[in-house]
């Protein structure tokens, strides 16, 4: 194969530039502008070149008048050479992208209500430190999660942080175990998100609210909680859980002995719905994972789960038998409906477990007790009265039938008379 | 020739009425009888519109109430302001029954934690979503409660 030196490669392309500046004369002489830009690039072959021209136009940029020259510089009406950045280091994009963003009195003209410190907040995450402190440029910058030339608002459900594509956005690198294998850091997380409550919340109930990576872990900010304020990041939403756990011997014993919060019994990433069966006399049971056979913690676990338990059969049976009664057309609407408070009173306990305290667990099941208690009395009654009119029911239909036969007995009787006269006659 | 081809006679027509009449009343008898022991299913109560058991005095500024709205369990407040306005009480979390809290002006749930402002709106908690809201309408000493429609 011929071989071409450098100096024929220059030569060439020389030519080529001299051959585009002499078809195109008007565009080499006048002054650089959005247009401009879009019209050539969106023809060139190169899709590097051409894809930003075509995608601009959904950009939220583009929706409020800006255009190439903002980011890319050149100033209208000048050399186009003047301040022309083509493509942006890695290492700049932030000051680039702050240079509006960070700007209060600039914002306001187009989003008073959209924070102006995300460069501030994204020096302190992982990626920001580790961009500045060590120009590592394959960490996350802004158009990691904001794709240039195509950004959209976070309330868009096409936006890559639109609260459902915000785990496959984080994923895009933190799952890719060949992006990840210089930092020695797992690649599983978006595996097992996918597999917890909280994806399904989102995904399957459609529950927005429900917590993606950056509800944990910060977005601009992003870095890993701390072990001591695991709890805190949960008991933003879970603070019932968080106030208890706080007051338990639980959570001073965790910071010492280095343990997250919550998620040395529910993990991380990995939530999955919390079940009675965290209280069992097992080996993979959650407690038991630390509480040896014999411990006390243990006979305090066990007695929570029998008197949760024992609740929840009173409150299965009760609504039971007033189910039973309401198929049979009694009236059982009132009791029905204060059942329903016994089902909270599970729910507290449940809660109430974060205490690790019998009695609390056992002061939160007391009206819950009482109610199905109550409840249970008047589903019996209900029924005792069902069986009551049953009886009553049976004895009236065994007469009716009874009147009846006795008709057609007479009347067959009668017939039977006058059959015989009719002969005799 | 067979009885079936014989004409109708007066006294034959008589016993066929009779005799289907019997048939019927046994029918009439048995059906409701059997739709009493084998009971069709009940359903979800479709309540639309209920009249509270209490006047609207009762209902003092910053304090609400709960009531029965079908099978499910509804909550009326009047605001600060003297608004009157209801909801379910039912936690859009885990479906416990929300109450009233004086003290913060807001309608809270125990169970978690979670708290609505006096809109309904999810503001703190695990909530995921908003109270759904009813129609109030004060008729002299009534107060009625409806789904929107």
């Amino acid at each position: 194969m011929e071989t071409v030196s450098r100096a024929q490669v220059r030569a060439l392309a020389l030519a080529a530039a001299g051959l585009v500046l002499a078809a195109a004369p008007a565009a080499a002489q006048s002054p650089p502008s959005d247009a401009r830009c879009v019209q050539c690039h969106r023809q060139l072959a190169d899709t590097n070149l051409s894809r930003p021209a075509r995608l601009f136009p959904t950009d939220i940029h583009a929706k409020f008048g800006f255009g190439c020259l903002d980011c890319h510089g050149g100033e209208t009406g000048k050399d186009s050479a003047a301040g022309f950045i083509a493509k942006p280091n890695r290492k700049d994009i932030p000051a680039l992208c702050g240079r509006c963003h960070s700007d209060a009195q600039f914002m306001k003209q187009y989003d008073p209500s959209l924070r102006v410190d995300q460069v501030e907040e994204y020096k302190t995450s992982v990626h920001g430190k580790r961009l500045f402190e060590f120009g590592d440029t394959n960490v996350a910058v802004c158009i990691s999660c904001h794709p240039a030339h195509e950004i959209r608002p976070p309330s868009d459900p096409e936006s890559t942080v639109y609260a459902l594509n915000v785990p496959a956005t984080c994923g895009h690198c933190h799952a890719d175990p060949k992006r990840m294998a210089p930092y020695h850091i797992p690649t599983d997380q978006l595996a097992q998100y996918k597999t917890s409550v909280h994806w399904e919340w989102m995904s399957k109930q459609g529950d927005l609210s429900a917590p993606a990576c950056n509800d944990c872990h910060g977005n601009h900010g992003a870095a890993p909680p701390g072990v001591a304020s695991v709890k805190n990041v949960c008991g933003q939403c879970h603070s019932t859980m968080m106030t208890l756990f706080t007051g338990s011997g639980h959570a001073d014993y965790f910071v010492q002995r280095d343990l997250p919060g919550c998620e040395t019994c529910h993990s991380n990433h990995a939530i999955h719905a919390p079940s009675d069966s965290f209280l069992v006399e097992m080996a993979d049971s959650v407690c038991a994972m630390c509480h040896q056979p014999g411990d006390s913690a243990r006979v305090a676990f066990l007695a929570i789960r029998h008197l949760i338990d024992s609740l929840r059969v009173a409150r299965d049976s009760a609504t039971a038998i007033l189910d039973r009664a309401q198929q049979a057309g009694m009236e059982v609407s009132q009791a029905q409906f204060e059942l329903a408070d016994a089902k909270d009173a599970l729910l507290k306990a449940r809660s109430a477990i974060h205490s690790f305290s019998v009695d609390t667990v056992a002061a939160q099941l007391k009206s819950g007790f009482a109610i199905t208690t109550h409840a249970e009395q008047r589903g019996a009654a209900a029924m005792h009265e069902h069986l009551f009119r049953r009886e009553g029911l049976a004895v009236a239909v065994l007469l009716i039938l009874g009147v009846i036969a006795g008709i057609w007995l007479l009347i067959r009787e009668i017939e039977h008379r006058q059959k015989h006269s009719s002969r005799s006659s | 020739m067979s009885d079936t081809s014989a004409p109708v006679t007066r006294k034959r027509f008589v016993r066929w009425l009779l005799g289907t009449s019997v048939g019927g009343l046994v029918a009439a008898v048995l059906y409701p009888v059997t739709r009493y022991i084998i009971p069709p299913k009940v359903g979800e109560s479709a309540a639309s519109s209920v009249t509270l058991p209490f006047p609207p005095t009762e209902i003092a500024k910053n304090t609400g109430r709960i009531f029965k709205f079908g099978n499910k369990p509804g909550i009326i407040l009047r605001t600060p302001n003297g608004d009157l306005r209801a909801f379910t009480a039912v936690c859009t979390h885990l479906g416990c029954t929300v109450q009233y809290r004086s003290d913060l002006s807001e309608i809270w749930c125990a169970c978690h934690n979670g708290t609505y402002d006096l809109n309904g709106r999810n503001i703190s908690g695990p909530p995921p979503k908003p109270l759904t809201p009813f129609d109030v309408r004060v008729r002299g000493t009534q107060i009625v409660v409806s789904r929107k429609a």
